[in-house]
């Protein structure tokens, strides 16, 4: 009689482990950015919502105190001892991080790379981003046309060790040189998403170039900052800029006329969708081998988390924006990646 | 003529003084817009923030430690100075008191620890730095704090006369402060004796533990005030405040020829130490290295200005066995 039971037992909690329909409070989340910076503050609601939206045993945001590979490593394993099965992880190295992830398959876990991707080969499920490469290609389009479609483009982006800067160094060049001449990018300032370091050499380049500039992209966030409040200081609309994300002195400086626009990402859907797929993964889903993969430099397995440009005009609802493009991702997702008894 | 020409070499500022000089000459031949009045401005504005930052590792290592939870001072003083303004609507002044104090307090507690313990500084700093850091997450969330008053935001942005910022007047009080404090005071007397000769300092009645909480009390305060100088500069209160401050706090009074191993400093030295970090930084972006080799040629060109300051003091060291 207990034997029967047991085995009842056994094939109920089989049959709830295997059921895609229902979510597994054994499903522990761990968002892990790769060091302190407000694009991924997003991420920490996200977590909480997907953890009461979809009934996970955690959806916990944990930040490595710097952007150092070690100490996010260092903070994954340990996330892993805690019990966490499931990871989002943006890479603090587009190859180094490989090594953790492959230790967290190898203890039962599964990761996503999330916000930007690894190189392949590697053990992570896919990457889910912004299409980087894509978004500052279409900001610096956006700047051109801001721009009359000629003259001289100054880029500020972000730190070099980030597997994204690299490719979006390339996507403006490609924007600037689709138009024949007509535009050509004169400087690029990198490894300035600090605020110390943006701040002296931005400055130091607009007191020396601004007269030789048209415009400004940005495509990292404290740069993107930055820059917005040293044109309003020197109180030039001559230069047209586009920037990035969602900062409040960027969308200030849009709606005072100082800045074009901002390429909006969408930090809070990558939390939330990646949350979701990864509780299904754990409970009976898999991902279709012919699903419709994008690629980028790095990766064939890439998932675009959305992007859209915001101008004066629709400034104050691109929040409306970004929920439609989550609210679309999340629908079709388990129809055209994944595979669910 | 030999002796007068040793004498002037002598001073520790004289290398960097000149490199600067050479520098400043050079980049302005090769780019005019280098000493455009707004360039001035913005050359100033770091040096000022970098200057009280160096000053804050510069009394540790003339006490022959290092403090590694300098910018986390600093960063935990920026968000806390901004927070308590945004969030309860605390007047600046009082901020800036509240931000002296939190800064002063965590250099003495960090002093008190290694005094009492007799734990390495550096052990005792790098636990500190993940301490502070830690409660600067905990308190943003890695999230701004936007609050920052017209008048904080005036006093980081404005010139107090032609090119001249007012954050220049926080670096001259600290800077001719500490000048004061090492040449004139008991204290920076017995912080560069600690430096130089802990043993002989001790037995000769020098309370090395008191000195040890000061000179750490000091260097919280002066992080505490470069936290709020940058503040005022970038406009926001920024988690990542402090968090690249510690190459460049070594770096300048390194080259302004401090000795790391303690007892011998030189305020003028590191002043232009970080006059050359700047001018090096702002020349980098003037005329566009390509950002994968930046590092390089920082890292090749703060080598460069140590060594002229090097071959000054072996010179000086030749006149002075002919003379």
């Amino acid at each position: 009689m207990k034997s029967v039971a047991k085995i009842t037992a056994a094939l109920l909690l089989g049959a709830v482990a295997c059921s895609p329909a229902l979510a597994d409070p054994g499903t522990k989340v761990a968002l892990v950015p790769g060091g302190p910076h407000p694009y991924f503050a997003a991420w920490e609601q996200a977590g909480k919502d997907a953890m009461k939206d979809f009934n996970l045993g955690a959806g916990d945001y944990r930040v490595p105190q710097k952007w150092e590979l070690a100490q996010q490593s260092t903070l994954l394993e340990s996330l892993l001892t805690q019990g966490y099965n499931s990871f989002l992880i943006f890479p603090g190295d587009a190859v180094g991080t490989n090594a953790t992830v492959s230790e967290i398959v190898d203890n039962g876990g599964q990761a996503i790379a999330t916000a930007g991707c690894l190189k392949d080969p590697t053990p992570a499920l896919f990457c889910l981003g912004t299409d980087t490469g894509n978004s500052a290609y279409l900001g610096t389009k956006e700047l051109i046309k801001a721009m009359g479609g000629k003259g001289r483009i100054a880029h500020f982006t972000g730190f070099l060790v980030d597997p994204n800067t690299q490719l979006r160094i390339d996507a403006v060049q490609k924007a600037a040189d689709e138009t024949n001449g007509d535009v050509t990018v004169v400087q690029v300032i990198a490894d300035i998403d600090a605020p110390q370091p943006a701040e002296e050499k931005i400055n130091a380049y607009l007191a020396a170039h601004a007269a030789d500039v048209d415009g400004i992209v940005t495509t990292a966030w404290v740069p993107a900052v930055t820059a917005a409040n040293s044109l309003r200081k020197i109180g030039d609309k001559r230069i047209k800029m586009v920037g990035i994300d969602h900062d409040e002195v960027v969308l200030q400086a849009i709606k005072d006329g100082f800045v074009n626009g901002t390429m909006l990402q969408n930090p809070y859907g990558q939390g939330y969708l990646g949350s979701y797929v990864l509780d299904k993964l754990r409970t009976g889903c898999t991902l279709k081998a012919d699903a419709p993969w994008k690629s980028n430099a790095l990766t064939a397995k890439f998932v675009d988390s959305g992007t859209v440009f915001v101008d004066a005009a629709t400034a104050d609802t691109y929040v409306d924006a970004m929920r439609g493009i989550t609210k679309t991702l999340l629908a079709n997702f388990e129809k055209d990646f994944m595979a669910c008894k | 003529m030999a002796l007068s020409f040793t004498r002037i070499f002598d001073n520790d500022w004289v290398g960097p003084g000149l490199v600067s000089l050479a520098a400043i000459i050079g980049i302005s031949i090769f780019q005019p817009s280098f000493l455009s009045p707004f360039n001035i401005f913005v050359l100033l504005s770091a040096i000022a923030v970098n200057m009280v930052i160096a000053l804050g590792q510069l009394v540790i290592i003339g006490i022959g430690q290092m403090n590694l939870a300098l910018g986390a001072f600093g960063g935990l003083v920026a968000i806390s100075f901004v927070a308590v303004m945004e969030l309860y609507g605390v007047p600046p002044f009082v901020a800036v008191i509240i931000g002296f104090a939190i800064g002063t307090l965590a250099g003495g507690a960090s002093g008190f620890v290694i005094a009492r313990t007799g734990i390495s500084a550096f052990i005792i700093t790098l636990a500190g730095l993940q301490i502070f850091k830690g409660i600067n997450l905990g308190i943003t969330e890695a999230q701004p704090f936007y609050g920052v008053p017209q008048s904080v935001k005036d006093f980081g942005n404005l010139s107090m006369l032609g090119p001249i910022p007012w954050l220049v007047l926080p670096m001259l009080i600290a800077s001719i402060g500490m000048w004061y404090l090492f040449t004139r005071l008991r204290i920076g007397r017995y912080i560069l004796a600690i430096g130089g000769n802990r043993t002989a300092a001790e037995l000769s009645g020098i309370n090395v533990t008191a000195t040890v909480i000061w000179a750490h009390a000091i260097s919280g305060l002066l992080a505490a005030t470069a936290g709020m100088m940058l503040v005022a500069r970038l406009q926001i209160g920024q988690p990542t405040i402090g968090d690249d401050w510690l190459i460049s706090s070594f770096a300048a009074p390194v080259i302004g020829g401090a000795v790391l191993a303690g007892g011998h400093v030189s305020v003028a030295g590191t002043f232009f130490g970080v006059v050359i970090i700047a001018i090096i930084t702002q020349a980098l972006v003037l005329f566009a290295i390509d950002p994968f080799v930046v590092q390089i040629v920082l890292g090749g060109l703060i080598l460069w200005a140590v060594g002229i300051n090097r071959l000054r003091e072996l010179r000086v060291a030749k006149l002075n066995e002919r003379a």
